[in-house]
């Protein structure tokens, strides 16, 4: 058996059509569900109002640039109507999506993050540091995690207070993002860990030890990029459930007034009385927001799931 | 079951109790503010003399490990769980032991519901795959699912209570009325039940639907079902004797799982009506920073989920033969 020799040129070529095979190749399959595709066209929408709300309905209105009366009913002048101070529901609504979907993104990632290190680690390491590392796992899957974020919210705030801003998110949002990730890794480091148990047998991993690859280079540089498909893909499980977190957290009180996110314009909701006046207006627009994108995360990590997950390929 | 895999469970669930109550005491001093300054209130002129003998008396001069946490490991032991500061003192199990009681109502009841409904809805659409339940049910099931419990409780809240005024928009019975008897007072809670009910059941039976619907599926496509098809048993039989009994199991298991999640949705669930149980205690807690209190519900809480949980490998070992490792 007579390999070709190419030239570095060559190799890098190659590679390149590969991966470009390979996009093309997810894409169709990824095309072919139609319940992703649906979800992803709903997130494009979403994103869209999330980068630019400003552009759509104009700068987020406080009580002092509130442009209606007291809770008016949707008209031709505020499609949705307004909250108990006049504030526009449209507009509230297009922001939050803002502050929602950040504090959704940032949780995504410090709980992505913290599973995937547990994970590696302790499938790569394994013995007795394996055993600590998923006693802990069972331990933050079995506590009602939501509870636990709750208690360490006010708590974490109060310890650094309230005020202030980092790259013009509040840092009671950004305690929020805390709590959530330290609360709900878990499921991803189980996920994790057991593809990696599978990656280290096989034997490019031998191979690398063979040549002298420490344990940091290995789990970096051949077990991470093997593990990354099923990374995503709970990836985007991770974020409709940082979102339905946020929301629960915010409702409960804990949200931030002046960055009010869906859930915080529900608190406000409920604190203005809005479902015993009967202002379904209120309620409505914020409300669907949060099922609709909550919706997409689910179908398209549901379909991405299908598609990249190695266990799945076979199944319809 | 194996008396090894008994004990294993248990000393799993032990374990992680002993993890919570740690958590617990180690949250509890993260605490901002120093606890003799908040036993003083908030007097700036306390002389040093008075801060050392508070400190003294709730034992604070002592080191934080081992006296203070073995005194307060011996004192959760004993049921002593601190005092409230919202409630004038009055000691947290006293506040908690109010409100479990309309917790479990709800939450048993709802469970109870969901599990019967969903249950049935799930193996139907997963029996009938493709039908006209299955393709209704999967979509209802999955907008359920994405929805937080407090959001249905506000959209029956505005439909039934306020726009028709069929049910109470609050709390679990009228204030200041007088029953005439038993069966008045029922009444009366059962009709401030309902929605609160109604919003805890259609969240968890989404859920559970979805289970039960992956769990038959996945057991139809067991060689032991094909088995049966060929020797001609009907396909009713094949369902209720062969299918339904094997795709329980994964399905208890998934519930008690789910536990955690679903303390998360009775907490919010609550507040939208006023119920007066433990996620409401929650709220009112959070929002007056009781935090003895807000510690007493976590501890609460997480046992109970731990111990549900435990309840639920011991059925499923008792259940699946296969489980005796």
């Amino acid at each position: 058996m007579s390999a070709p020799i190419l030239t570095a040129g060559q190799l890098r070529r190659e590679r390149l059509a590969l991966r470009a095979r390979g996009a093309r190749d997810f894409a169709r399959r990824f095309g072919r569900r139609r319940e992703g595709v649906i979800g992803v066209a709903i997130l494009v929408l979403y994103v869209l109002l999330a980068i630019a709300p400003s552009f759509f309905v104009g700068s987020l209105e406080t009580a002092v640039t509130a442009s209606g009366g007291r809770l008016e009913p949707p008209g031709t002048v505020h499609l949705l109507g307004t909250d108990e101070i006049g504030r526009d529901i449209l507009n509230l609504t297009v922001h939050g999506a803002r502050v929602s979907m950040v504090i959704g993104l940032l949780a995504t990632v410090v709980t992505v993050l913290l599973g995937v290190v547990v994970g590696i680690i302790s499938g790569f390491v394994g013995g007795w540091v394996d055993t600590i590392l998923m006693r802990l796992t069972d331990f933050f899957l079995v506590l009602p995690t939501f509870v636990l974020a709750l208690v360490m919210t006010p708590i974490i705030r109060d310890m650094l207070g309230g005020g202030g801003e980092i790259l013009g998110v509040r840092i009671s949002l950004l305690v929020i993002v805390v709590a959530i990730g330290i609360t709900s890794w878990a499921s991803t480091a189980r996920i994790i860990r057991s593809q990696t148990l599978s990656i280290r047998e096989r034997a490019f991993v031998d191979r690398a030890r063979v040549i002298g690859a420490g344990p940091g280079r290995m789990m970096r540089t051949h077990i991470l990029p093997n593990v990354m498909n099923l990374v995503v893909a709970n990836a985007v499980l991770v974020f409709a459930g940082a979102v339905l977190t946020e929301t629960g957290l915010s409702y409960l009180g804990l949200g931030d007034p002046f960055q009010p996110s869906w859930g915080q314009i529900l608190n406000a909701a409920d604190q203005a009385g809005a479902p015993g006046l009967g202002a379904w207006w209120y309620l409505v627009p914020p409300g669907a927001s949060i099922v609709l994108v909550v919706l997409a995360f689910t179908l398209v990590g549901g379909a991405l799931d299908d598609v990249l997950n190695p266990r799945r390929a076979g199944r319809r | 079951m194996g008396s090894r895999y008994l004990l294993r469970k248990l000393a799993q669930a032990f374990l992680t109790v002993v993890l919570i109550v740690l958590v617990n005491f180690v949250l509890f001093r993260a605490m901002p503010g120093s606890p003799e300054r908040i036993l003083l209130g908030r007097n700036p002129h306390v002389s040093a003399e008075a801060l050392a003998q508070t400190k003294a008396r709730w034992g604070l001069d002592k080191p934080l490990f081992p006296d203070q946490f073995v005194a307060y490991v011996d004192a959760t032991l004993h049921g002593d769980l601190g005092f409230s500061y919202a409630y004038r003192g009055k000691p947290v199990t006293a506040v908690l032991a109010d409100r479990v009681g309309p917790t479990l109502l709800l939450f048993g009841l709802g469970e109870l519901i969901a599990i019967i409904v969903g249950l049935a809805i799930g193996a139907y659409s997963g029996w009938r795959r493709g039908g006209f339940v299955d393709y209704v049910g999967n979509g209802v099931s999955l907008v359920l699912y994405s929805m937080p419990y407090f959001l249905i409780g506000m959209g029956l809240l505005v439909v039934f209570a306020t726009g028709l005024g069929w049910f109470p928009t609050y709390g679990m019975m009228t204030p200041g009325m007088t029953y005439k008897d038993t069966l008045d007072q029922t009444l009366d809670i059962g009709g401030h039940l309902a929605l609160p009910l109604a919003t805890v059941s259609i969240g968890l039976i989404g859920q559970y639907s979805i289970l039960m619907r992956a769990s038959v599926i996945e057991t139809l496509s067991d060689d032991y079902i094909t088995t049966a098809r060929a020797k001609g048993i009907r396909d009713i039989a094949i369902l209720r004797r062969h299918a339904l009994p094997n795709a329980m199991l994964p399905a208890v298991t998934l519930i008690a799982v789910n536990l955690g999640y679903v303390v998360a949705g009775a907490i919010t669930a609550e507040k939208v009506f006023s119920w007066p149980g433990l996620g409401t205690l929650t709220v009112e807690a959070l929002e007056a920073r009781d935090f003895p209190v807000l510690q007493g519900i976590f501890l609460l809480l997480s046992i109970s989920v731990v111990v549900a949980n435990l309840i639920a490998d011991l059925v499923y070992g008792l259940l699946d033969p296969r489980v005796r490792t």
